[in-house]
């Protein structure tokens, strides 16, 4: 146990991805469902997430290696293992952490229970995000240096990372506009505590051999790091203190955006169902507390140049250096864009079932109690500063009762091709549990797991 | 009756996915292991250039025989060399194309003033033929501490006697060399 909470906390602390809730998604039992789809088929007279706990989640991944093949108590001497991550990984590898608490979370019907206008729910949740991918190039540059790689490019592009911490406040509201087609959308105000982030990075260092100089060395630096609600802590006589200003920052005190989700449900036969959904469509203007470093030049080094008979001319060398790639703190403000979610399922379901816990539910108007099981396919994509990450999701679920519902998954993406997940919601009169896990094979060894993700939480949930 | 035939399965499955991150396994890890974190990154840089036309030894019809630079030099006090730095290799390549031979002094002070080290290079005249002079400078052990007190390089180039340069002679004295710094992280 011991180790799993140290694990936990070294994938906290070291970074690790993606935000795919293939279990979450289309599990339209847990009201939750409507924050990855606000059109998905959730209905209900009202609910209330219990305060902190209705919706905890995080994502944890890395794409190249494993605690494992860094940490292994294998014998073999710590410097290989170091090499071998080097070799293996590329600089597509990602190490991505993304955790999310509610902190409340709500919804009701509109009008009287035979009255068709839609259902409202809204919230306010705190989210952390963190990617970066493996700066390959320069993690060989400083390990091995460059003796041994004459002629090479080494690329500072590879340095391409962000991190965030942020509340989002959001309402929402779907509705039935058709017999068979459900619609939904969500309006989010995002507030940023602190942002830091250097993507669209570039430039390299190259060394090659040379019949002018001894070797041919030239330094093209285009490199930038924006950051917001850091600055402050710099000046000396600032006496704020962090726990005031993450408060602050929660209640829409930090650098303020906007975004929307948006979300259907189809059914094209009553056991046919297709759903899509776009989440996180939105911006942060970062405004408060902004500072950001450039790094930018070109420098061809033929080496110290010695003015002959002139005192200190070679300290003009260093200085020329200087002049060429400079150094510079910015305070201008910034925009970044939130990693934006898609997410599709096709869904053909099976099993048909017209008496429930007793209940004859016989004129099949509930599609979801109808049938008892179902399988499906789901895509994920998100955006990353590179190309986007893709996952492809194919699924079981099965309605036990009406209380007891489980859905199964199998993952493919770019951490896993073993990825089996098995979520679970139950309801105890009008009590929601749900629970929910993935990568379940990588829990027999938790220190080779790529990516682990989970969401749990409890609600109290009125059905219409 | 249907519920009840159920409720063992969900019951089982439902402790099996609570317990899981209670009762997940993981192989044996050692994170002291860093502890012999060994990096030995090998670096080359350019050191120092300089290509002198022979016209540039003549002013005004007198030559000037004698160049010095001094520079002052404090890359190798860093914390990050004093402490990591194990071995240096200096390689100088000169080529010489002047009818005059020369003498290359490379002396290294410390922040008071004492010399510590010197390198003399010997480079002949030219007489058409290819005149490369190579050579190279190890700095370890005792040799390497006084390269991490140097904090200013004395650079002189010195023209030996023979025929008089004019402001039309021509050939030119170039210097390349290139240093090859060995770290030892750990």
């Amino acid at each position: 146990m011991r180790k799993v909470v140290f694990l936990f906390c070294l994938f906290t602390a070291t970074n690790l991805i993606a935000q795919n809730k293939q279990l979450l998604y289309n599990f339209t039992d847990i009201p939750q469902t409507l924050m990855t789809n606000p059109g998905a088929d959730v209905k209900y007279k009202w609910y209330a997430g219990v305060p902190f706990l209705s919706g905890i989640s995080m994502n944890v991944g890395s794409s190249g290696f494993s605690a494992y093949d860094l940490f292994a108590n294998d014998g073999v001497d710590f410097n290989t293992k170091l090499r071998n991550v080097l070799s293996k990984t590329t600089h597509n590898d990602v190490l991505s952490l993304n955790q999310q608490m509610e902190l409340f979370s709500g919804g009701f019907k509109l009008g009287n229970n035979y009255e068709n206008k839609g259902y409202l729910s809204f919230g306010l949740y705190q989210e952390f995000d963190f990617l970066s991918y493996m700066p390959q190039d320069i993690a060989t540059l400083a390990i091995d240096g460059n003796k041994n790689y004459i002629g090479k490019r080494f690329d500072l592009g590879d340095l391409s990372a962000k991190a965030e911490l942020l509340s989002v406040f959001h309402i929402g509201y779907h509705k039935k506009i058709q017999d068979n087609l459900i619609v939904g959308a969500r309006a989010k105000i995002y507030s940023s505590i602190f942002n830091a982030s250097s993507i669209n990075n570039a430039g390299y260092i190259y060394t090659n051999t040379s019949t002018d100089a001894y070797y041919e060395q030239i330094v093209y630096s285009n490199l930038q790091l924006n950051t917001s609600g850091i600055a402050q802590y710099n000046d000396a006589n600032n006496t704020t203190n962090v726990g005031t200003d993450v408060k602050k920052g929660v209640l829409l005190g930090g650098n303020l955006g906007l975004g929307l989700d948006l979300g259907l449900t189809y059914y094209p036969q009553t056991n046919v169902q297709f759903t899509a959904s776009v989440i996180d469509l939105g911006y942060i203007n970062h405004t408060k507390n902004v500072e950001s470093y450039s790094y930018k030049g070109f420098y061809n080094y033929k080496g110290l140049v010695p003015h002959f008979n002139n005192e200190n001319a070679a300290q003009a060398n260093y200085q020329d250096f200087k002049n060429a790639i400079v150094l510079d703190t910015l305070h201008t403000k910034y925009t970044t864009w939130r990693p934006t979610k898609f997410n599709a399922s096709a869904q053909y379901s099976f099993d048909e079932e017209r008496v429930i816990d007793g209940t004859c539910n016989c004129e099949g108007s509930d599609p979801s109690i109808f049938y008892k099981s179902a399988v499906g396919a789901q895509l994920f994509v998100m955006t990353t500063p590179k190309s986007p990450l893709f996952a492809f999701t194919t699924y079981y679920k099965r309605s036990f009762s009406k209380s007891v519902q489980m859905k199964a998954t199998y993952t493919l993406d770019s951490f896993s091709y073993t990825n089996l997940g098995l979520g679970m919601s139950t309801k105890v009169g009008p009590v929601n549990f749900y629970v929910l896990a993935d990568n379940l094979l990588s829990y027999a060894d938790i220190s080779k797991a790529n990516s682990l993700s989970f969401q749990l939480g409890l609600n109290v949930v009125f059905k219409e | 009756m249907k519920r009840l035939l159920y409720l063992p399965y969900y019951r089982y499955l439902g402790i099996c996915l609570l317990s899981l991150f209670f009762a997940a396994c993981s192989s044996d890890l050692d994170f002291n292991q860093t502890k012999n974190l060994r990096l030995e990154p090998t670096y080359v840089a350019n050191l120092v250039y300089f290509d002198i036309p022979a016209n540039e030894f003549v002013t005004n019809g007198i030559e000037s025989s004698q160049f010095i630079d001094r520079s002052t030099v404090d890359v190798f006090n860093n914390t990050f060399f004093v402490n990591d730095l194990a071995k240096v290799d200096l390689d100088f390549e000169i080529n010489n194309t002047i009818a005059r031979a020369y003498t290359l002094d490379v002396k290294l002070f410390n922040a008071s003033g004492t010399q510590l080290d010197s390198i003399s290079i010997a480079v002949p005249a030219y007489y058409g033929a290819s005149n490369i002079i190579t050579q190279k400078e190890v700095f370890q052990g005792t040799r390497l501490s006084t390269l991490k007190s140097t904090t200013r390089i004395e650079m002189a180039l010195r023209m030996a006697s023979g025929t008089a340069l004019t402001e039309t002679s021509s050939g030119t004295i170039k210097m390349r060399s290139g240093i090859t710094a060995y770290f030892v992280i750990q």
